[in-house]
């Protein structure tokens, strides 16, 4: 059965009046396997959860650049993906750069997705990229988040790693 | 004009007449012209004279801005959406709004200080009077950040009063900045808040060399005394008289009172945040062991207040919480407040007599008082602290429920989740909360350490559980053994450790200064800080701590029982660690590195600003990390660091600040310098690579720290010892070799000598260097050469003439 990530959208505090739209897992998969140059953003979150590191693997493999930030690195390490340490902050900044040519010099990125962040940090992040860039941004965390073009509600762990498995299943 | 000396003048023949002359206009400039010493470009410069340095370190280092808020509401044409960069009514667009809200932070984290240093001054000029000098210790340069910017050698006490007048004029005109309309360049902005970061160490300065030099404080002593620190050192079988803040200048008095009466064994003095390190400080100058404990940082503050030990609180000003009054009426203890900056609504008790303030506290009748004069402040404190350990004993004040009640607390949660989402960092607060219902508090203990104690959580809970005593009362026996040492702040590094120390800094091969500062908002709880100064000082960087992270550093220790203060030496060379002292000893941080250009490299440092700071962007490799920055001070803090070219990593938390100063490493166009001998551009390596960013983890820190710290100017040796670390830490804490770790290589000799053949090889065949085996060297390759002699700078007028 599918897994409903919308219904809970729930915020403590606010940005302003732009918020993303809540978004299922299949849609979301199918996004991501429209773009022409995902990337996945990963965070130190997924360390020492094995379930999460797993399906984090099981996408990276799917052939989808990986920026490894934080100390994520650490589980990409000899997994044949195509997996890069980044500092996110400096992400965000060259994300921004019609310069950049990205973590494999093969040009710019057009959709980017999250996993595995704190809340507080990543929702700086993609205030960033929302008020200064263009970029499609998609939250799959277990948090809403809201500075996210689209996102995953609110979720219960089991529900979001349900929800993590249809989107696998939809790239 | 200048002839006439400052100071207090009889005239013959006048009989009770005297006149003081406080300031003579030129004095200080004459003053500094008969003793031979030169005044920079630049002294006291205002807003636009160091413009076109700020420039430059911006045209390297550009803004990242992190918006938390969307919309502008500073006035009433608003509020107005900025989302996407857009304009508000007043023309602002976001970028220019959000530059301005950081530099509002910085100059409100500068006027903090500032605001401190001032009546730390009026204080001590009012006991001492303005002639006391300034004794910070073994130094000809006493006052580095002030004689770097306002070009004013300070000798005595009374000469900072113009530094202030200068610091207070300049935030003035920084603040009149910030109404609605006026400046609309983001850069600007960023140019005023460097200018807002550079006065605040001017008067975090101020504060500190004034309070070393007249209240005993340690003179750059490395042999500075261990004071305790943590919940578990209170002995709540005494009285226990608490006090909060940052302005030790009350408490001295507290401290001479209770010596004065016999009284320091009889009543337990503790103190929370800067306040508390600046009281092990105390008359410590002698040596001796500090009497006051330290209970810790802002994180503690309304734990330990929750715990019903205290028996009277008093608090100053700066990191003191807003509700400490309405938690304490809980709990029957009266708070005394001593400072404008806070006063909780209090009446002013300043002009009553000590008996009948204190049969008003004692007895209910108020929940507390404003004392401003401190004489009178130690006998209340002191005697009302005694008398109300009695009082509270006999009402029986229970503090925190016990297990049953626990449970039953616990069995109220209905699992809705708002307390996780309110939480500042998430915490799994409703699993440990169902563990509790059925009599497993083990969850709980497991947040304690991870807990910032902000109680937005008990705000939260539709329940009203009171979260945060539960965690308090699980976690007793943690919070019982909470016990560790912290070095009393020793001040200023003085001349002669910079003479020793600053050649290996410069070429290297002192990997660094790890300048670990700020307070106490982390994101994964208070061992962090441990773990990083641990691996840095085994390394061998100097490590340099203040405030609170000096604080909790303090609160763990090895598997022989040793914080790192007793495991490690503290004088100012490779290896050691060294808390220079509270919140304003910061200043001591960049005053060490404008004493490297000043000693060491012979620079002229009075009001030469520019060239000073030059220096230290290209040599001296030092890194600032705050940890668990959370106030406008921190912000304040790190940009001051920042206009000095030293960078500073903050905590993910501190992606609130709203911006960012960050480098593009694949930009070359932005990593060239002169070379000051022939004006030639030179190229020089990604580092650091950033002024002010953050890191998720410590994991990711560490290697960013050490990659950080090189400079164009590192030695062979000194390259070779920093990229030896860069590497190490990347495969320890990324388990992988850097992917940039090529750029820092300019000849085989950077290369480290255990790996050296390994990495030929990568060179030779992943980035096609030309490798010349028989003598093992790089022919070709290296973006950069090694010179040693090259002197880069990105100042232009600093070359040889006709260059």
């Amino acid at each position: 059965m599918a897994v409903d990530t919308t219904r809970n959208t729930q915020i403590y505090t606010t940005w302003g009046r732009k918020t993303a739209k809540p978004v299922k897992p299949d849609v979301a998969g199918k996004m991501i396997s429209k773009a022409k140059r995902p990337l996945m953003v990963v965070g130190s979150g997924i360390v020492g959860d094995e379930t999460l590191t797993e399906k984090t693997i099981i996408i990276a493999k799917k052939g989808i650049p990986v920026a490894a930030t934080g100390h994520s690195m650490i589980v990409f390490n000899g997994m044949d993906v195509d997996a890069k340490y980044i500092n996110v902050h400096a992400l965000a900044h060259y994300l921004g750069d019609a310069k950049w040519k990205g973590l494999d010099n093969q040009g710019p990125y057009d959709t980017i997705f999250f996993l595995g962040h704190k809340k507080y940090y990543l929702e700086q992040v993609l205030s960033g990229l929302k008020n200064f860039t263009d970029l499609k941004t998609i939250s799959i965390e277990r948090h809403f988040m809201q500075n996210a073009t689209l996102s995953f509600g609110n979720l219960r762990t089991e529900v979001h790693l349900e929800a993590l498995d249809e989107f696998i299943e939809n790239l | 004009m200048s002839d006439i000396p400052t100071g207090s003048i009889s005239i013959e023949d006048l009989e009770n007449v005297q006149i003081t002359i406080g300031k003579v206009v030129g004095a200080i400039e004459k003053k500094a012209s008969d003793e031979g010493i030169e005044v920079g470009p630049t002294p006291k410069p205002g807003i636009s004279t160091l413009r076109d340095w700020d420039y430059k370190l911006l045209s390297r280092y550009q803004p990242v801005y992190t918006p938390v808020c969307d919309q502008c509401c500073y006035c009433t044409f608003g509020k107005c959406d900025l989302s996407g960069n857009k304009e508000g009514a007043c023309g602002i667009n976001m970028e220019g709004h959000q530059a301005r809200e950081f530099m509002l932070r910085v100059i409100t984290g500068a006027a903090a200080h500032a605001g401190h240093g001032r009546h730390l001054l009026h204080h001590l000029i009012h006991l001492h009077g303005r002639d006391h000098p300034i004794d910070v210790g073994p130094s000809n340069l006493l006052a580095p950040n002030i004689q770097a910017v306002t070009g004013i050698k300070p000798e005595t006490i009374g000469d900072l009063e113009e530094v202030m007048d200068y610091v207070e004029e300049q935030l003035t005109q920084l603040l009149a900045t910030v109404h609605a309309g006026q400046e609309g360049s983001a850069m600007d902005f960023e140019s005023k808040a460097l200018h807002g970061g550079m006065l605040d160490h001017v008067g975090m300065e101020v504060s500190d060399i004034v309070q070393i030099s007249c209240m005993g404080m340690p003179k750059s002593d490395p042999e500075a005394p261990l004071a305790e620190i943590g919940m578990g050192c209170i002995d709540s079988t005494k009285p226990v008289l608490l006090v909060i803040g940052h302005n030790v200048a009350g408490v001295t008095n507290i401290i001479d009172y209770l010596n004065d009466h016999d009284l320091s064994d009889k009543v337990e003095l503790a103190g929370l945040c800067c306040t508390a390190i600046d009281m092990t400080r105390y008359q410590m100058d002698k040596g001796g062991k500090p009497y006051a404990k330290i209970v810790g940082s802002l994180a503690k503050e309304l734990k330990m207040i929750r715990s019903g030990v205290p028996d009277v609180i008093v608090v100053d000003e700066q990191c003191v919480r807003a509700d400490v009054l309405a938690e304490s009426k809980k709990l029957s203890i009266p708070v005394i407040t001593t400072n404008e900056k806070i006063m909780y609504g209090l009446p002013n008790r300043t002009n009553s007599s000590p008996e009948s303030i204190i049969e008003d506290l004692s007895s209910g009748r108020e929940a507390g008082a404003l004392i401003l004069d401190y004489d009178l402040l130690a006998e209340v404190s002191t005697e009302l602290t005694i008398k109300m350990s009695k009082i509270r004993d006999e009402m029986g004040i229970k503090a925190l429920p016990n297990e049953e009640e626990l449970r039953e607390i616990a069995a109220r949660c209905v699992q809705c989740g708002a307390c996780e989402m309110d939480c500042p960092d998430n915490l799994p607060i409703m699993a440990a909360m169902k563990a509790g219902a059925e009599g497993d508090f083990t969850k709980f203990e497991y947040l304690h350490d991870k807990c910032i104690a902000c109680g937005r959580c008990d705000q939260a809970c539709p329940k009203e559980i009171p979260i945060l005593n539960i965690m308090e009362k699980a976690s007793q026996k943690l919070i019982r053994e909470e016990k560790g040492y912290m070095r009393a702040g020793r001040g200023q590094i003085s001349d002669p450790e910079i003479r020793e120390e600053g050649v290996n800094l410069v070429f290297g091969t002192t990997p660094g200064i790890i300048a670990m500062v700020g307070c106490s908002n982390y994101p994964d709880g208070t061992k962090d800080l441990y773990t990083v100064a641990d691996e840095m000082l085994k390394r061998n960087y100097i490590v340099l701590m203040s405030g609170c992270s000096a604080m909790d550093l303090g609160m763990y220790k090895d598997e022989y029982g040793q914080t790192l203060y007793e495991k490690y030496p503290s004088k100012f060379l490779a290896g050691n660690l060294i808390n220079v002292g509270s919140c304003v000893s910061n200043a001591h941080i960049t005053g060490a590195a404008i004493k490297v250009a000043a000693i060491f490299a012979q620079r002229q440092v009075a009001g030469n600003y520019e060239e000073i700071a030059d220096y230290i962007t290209n040599r001296i490799g030092a890194v600032g990390v705050a940890w668990g920055a959370y106030s406008q001070k921190a912000s304040s803090i790190a940009t001051g660091c920042n206009r000095l070219g030293i960078p500073v990593v903050v905590g993910p938390h501190g992606s609130k600040y709203r911006k960012a100063l960050i480098g593009k490493p694949y930009d070359e166009d932005t990593w060239k310098v002169y070379d000051a001998r022939d004006g030639s551009e030179m190229p020089i390596p990604p580092s650091p690579e950033f002024l002010l960013t953050t890191a998720d983890t410590i994991e990711e820190l560490l290697p960013m720290l050490a990659k950080n710290c090189i400079r164009p100017s590192d030695g062979n040796l000194g390259r070779m010892i920093k990229l030896t670390h860069y590497i190490e830490m990347s495969q320890k804490y990324l388990g992988q070799m850097p992917d940039d770790w090529y750029k820092f290589v300019r000849g085989e000799t950077d290369l480290p000598i255990a790996k050296r053949e390994e990495l030929l090889k990568i060179l030779e065949k992943d980035y096609g260097w030309e490798i010349d085996w028989k003598r093992k060297k790089i022919i070709s390759g290296p973006a950069m050469k090694l010179d040693i002699s090259s002197q880069p700078t990105n100042v232009k007028r600093l070359c040889k003439e006709g260059c």
